[in-house]
């Protein structure tokens, strides 16, 4: 039996229904896209083996969303530790996505950074690289990756370089230089970009031997005993922290006085840790990084806001981690405004025509090639004065003239 | 397979079947990120069930088991970067080299008499200088790692491992099926008698006939070959190797953790273990974040707490206590 007042439902109901659930399960994207806010996810080491990197950048990223919103953009950010752990940097990238991040920043490792790389181009979501320095990151081809910081070769090519400048800036000649290097992922990149790139730099002095260690050894007496065996004016070292002390201390005990510590590139010579636990001897060594331009005004508002945040940190010792992680956010606002919708390709599309003229780290305005590497940014000559990282080189931006050679080890107070 | 389902009764029986429907039917309903999740503890319960043959049954302990999951990625993957030969065909030479470090191990600990705590130091040095090994090898990148490029014209060559998060949950989940399946055929096997007379006591086997050098040799070689292929499966899921991640002492640790957990000796022990660990990890995640406690670190202080809880309540592993309470397992007479 069949009653008159059944409802019959008609292709136009079917039609209607569907067109109605569909903007329904659309909703949340169509929300997404046109919030007033850029969502960011910041993943950051901040347990594990790299925590205190992961910190150094965390506590630039808490920061940004006020020294942004100054400057006219709009973040909200979600902060993800990813435990030094690549299966947690993944799935919590994953996790990010799914509660409604729009764009992702991170990850100061290179492995982490690949595995969350592969979900936002899945997801297709711009990631942005604060800080990565293995070069197969922009070489992978990924559509919705950028970064924001320098290639292993471009961080020694540019510390080569800027050697030079202080040779010729201080009128201090070296005749030959050892490199030493941690055996890690980072040091290993590092001996590899040195030895393509320190022939083709033509030094005005020879590189007698590079020396690798063990960032695990209890100390670094033999790899020290060997350094002054061949007694080098100029020492290069890729370090981090913990092996930076090891290293100095052995060269104190055993009377070992370069001209120079130099770092073409790398961690170590500037962590709050390494000027606790040498004190005086922490002064006077060199890196050649790109570091905060202290007379940009972005720069100085960062600080400020910084300094009322963490007022038991320096931002002169976290500005290199803090500001490329303040660089990276800032990007994807950037991107944001101009696109003026959340929507991936949109967004993506935008970031990739970033150009910032103003910023905090010294170099150009920050631009992406086609492969999305940042090749505009500048390393400077920074100096260890009274424990304080001090821009010395290149003239336009520093703020102190370099010390060279560097007094000896006795007499430091 | 046929003994695996006779050994549980009725109840036992609609839990697993259930279980695995769920696990079937899981990307119908779960978000990306429950995917990602779900595809971890599945390859967490492959790479728990090849050491669970090794300790659960054989009573071997292997410290150093993250070596096996090294080679094999690290076989496929310079494979395919460097003369193109694709996964599926990899995967038999990466498990060759890890099965040959495996007799290695295995021949140098059994043949000399290296019992216990000895064994596993050896097994920890075998990855350990594998380690350092491989920092050194230019061909593969050396200590700054190898990786496998992406390539967007590969996208969906399942046949490349070069698919989507749902081919590779269904892969993790093909492969944990496996590794149930073997475990429960070779319990029930000869061989796996002759494990546990060993694992009980090995001077007993000994005077009964056994040959307890080959069975322990065979137990070493199934494990390492059933752990390269997690390996292969963890190249091409991450597309990055590296030598400090990926032959690291945490590693190792991490993937005995789930069995221990679960119950070694036990065909379910590492599957339980899986399912209770990776999703703990992700839960304390959101609570410490949700509850706005922002120390780093914190999430690692609660699940150690947790597991402490867990290891001193159910000190022989969850599987044994909760198949006993949920009344799953055949009574015997």
């Amino acid at each position: 039996m069949r009653s008159d007042n059944h409802f019959r439902p008609s292709r136009r109901h079917v039609l209607g229904g569907a067109a109605a659930a569909g903007a329904m399960l659309a909703a949340p994207a169509v929300v997404r896209a046109q919030a007033k806010a850029l969502k960011v996810a910041v993943v950051l080491p901040r347990s594990g083996l790299f925590a205190a990197a992961g910190q150094s950048c965390y506590r630039g990223a808490v920061v940004t969303p006020k020294v942004l919103a100054d400057l006219g953009y709009s973040v909200e950010l979600v902060h993800v530790d990813f435990e030094s752990n690549v299966d947690v940097a993944r799935t919590q990238t994953e996790r990010a996505i799914a509660e409604g991040a729009q764009c992702v920043v991170g990850a100061f490792e290179s492995g982490a950074t690949l595995a969350m790389a592969q979900v936002c181009e899945q997801r297709q979501v711009p990631l942005i690289i604060n800080i990565a320095s293995v070069p197969q990151l922009t070489e992978q081809g990924y559509k919705y990756l950028v970064r924001n910081f320098l290639t292993n070769a471009q961080l020694v090519g540019n510390g080569l370089r800027l050697v030079k400048d202080l040779m010729a800036a201080t009128s201090v000649p070296f005749k030959n230089a050892v490199f030493v290097h941690a055996n890690d992922t980072f040091g290993t990149a590092q001996r590899a970009a040195m030895d393509r790139l320190f022939p083709a730099a033509e030094m005005p002095f020879p590189l007698l031997e590079s020396i690798a260690y063990d960032p695990k050894a209890q100390d670094l007496a033999v790899e020290v005993t060997k350094i002054r065996a061949l007694a080098p004016e100029l020492v290069l070292v890729t370090t981090r922290s913990s092996d930076a002390i090891k290293l100095v201390r052995d060269m104190v005990r055993q009377r070992f006085e370069p001209k120079a510590i130099i770092s073409p590139g790398s961690p170590g010579l500037y962590d709050e840790e390494f000027y606790q636990a040498l004190g005086p001897l922490a002064d006077f060594h060199l890196y050649n990084l790109p570091w905060a331009n202290a007379k940009s005004p972005v720069t100085q508002a960062l600080a400020a806001a910084y300094k009322t945040a963490h007022p038991t940190n320096r931002f002169e010792v976290d500005c290199f981690n803090a500001g490329f992680t303040f660089e990276a956010i800032m990007v994807g606002a950037d991107a944001f405004k101009r696109a003026g919708t959340a929507d991936g390709p949109t967004l993506m599309a935008a970031v990739k025509t970033t150009n910032i003229a103003e910023h905090v780290l010294t170099g150009g305005p920050i631009k992406f090639d086609e492969k999305g590497q940042n090749n505009n940014i500048q390393a400077a000559v920074v100096q260890n004065r009274n424990r304080t990282p001090t821009v010395v080189l290149p003239p336009d931006v520093a703020v102190a003239a370099p010390v060279l050679p560097m007094p000896p080890w006795q007499g430091r107070s | 397979m046929i003994s695996l389902w006779g050994d549980m009764n009725r109840r036992g029986q609609v839990v697993v079947a259930l279980a695995l429907l769920l696990l079937l039917v899981a990307p119908l309903g779960a978000t990306r990120y429950v995917l990602s999740v779900l595809t971890l503890i599945l390859y967490f319960v492959y790479v728990g069930q090849a050491w669970n043959l090794m300790m659960g049954y054989a009573g071997q302990l292997s410290l150093g088991h993250a070596l096996y999951v090294g080679l094999g990625g690290y076989v496929s993957a310079a494979l395919w970067v460097h003369f193109g030969i694709g996964p599926w065909l990899g995967v038999f030479p990466a498990v060759a080299v890890a099965a040959a470090f495996g007799a290695a191990i295995g021949w140098l600990g059994f043949r000399f008499g290296i019992e216990g705590v000895y064994f596993a130091l050896l097994t920890i040095a075998f990855a350990e200088f594998t380690r350092i090994g491989f920092d050194h090898i230019g061909f593969v990148g050396g200590a700054g790692g190898l990786f496998i490029p992406y390539e967007e014209q590969r996208l969906g060559q399942w046949w490349n491992l070069r698919g989507s998060q749902l081919f590779f949950y269904y892969l993790a989940f093909a492969l944990a099926a496996a590794a149930v399946l073997l475990t429960a055929l070779l319990a029930r096997s000869r061989l796996g008698y002759q494990w546990i007379a060993i694992r009980e006591d090995e001077t007993a086997a000994r005077a009964l006939g056994i040959d307890v050098f080959r069975a322990k040799l065979k137990a070493v070689l199934i494990s390492s070959s059933m752990t390269a292929i997690g390996g292969v499966f963890y190249a091409f899921y991450y597309n990055s190797l590296f030598p400090a991640q990926l032959f690291d002492m945490g590693r190792s640790i991490e993937l005995i953790l789930g069995p221990i957990v679960g119950g070694t000796g036990t065909v379910f022990g590492p599957v339980v273990g899986a399912f209770i660990l990776t999703p703990l990890g992700e839960i304390l995640i959101s609570v410490t974040e949700h509850l706005g406690i922002n120390a780093p670190g914190a999430k690692a202080v609660f699940f150690g707490l947790t597991l402490m809880t867990i290891i001193y309540l159910v000190p022989t592993g969850v599987w044994p206590w909760l198949s006993r309470k949920l009344g799953l397992a055949r009574r015997r007479p």
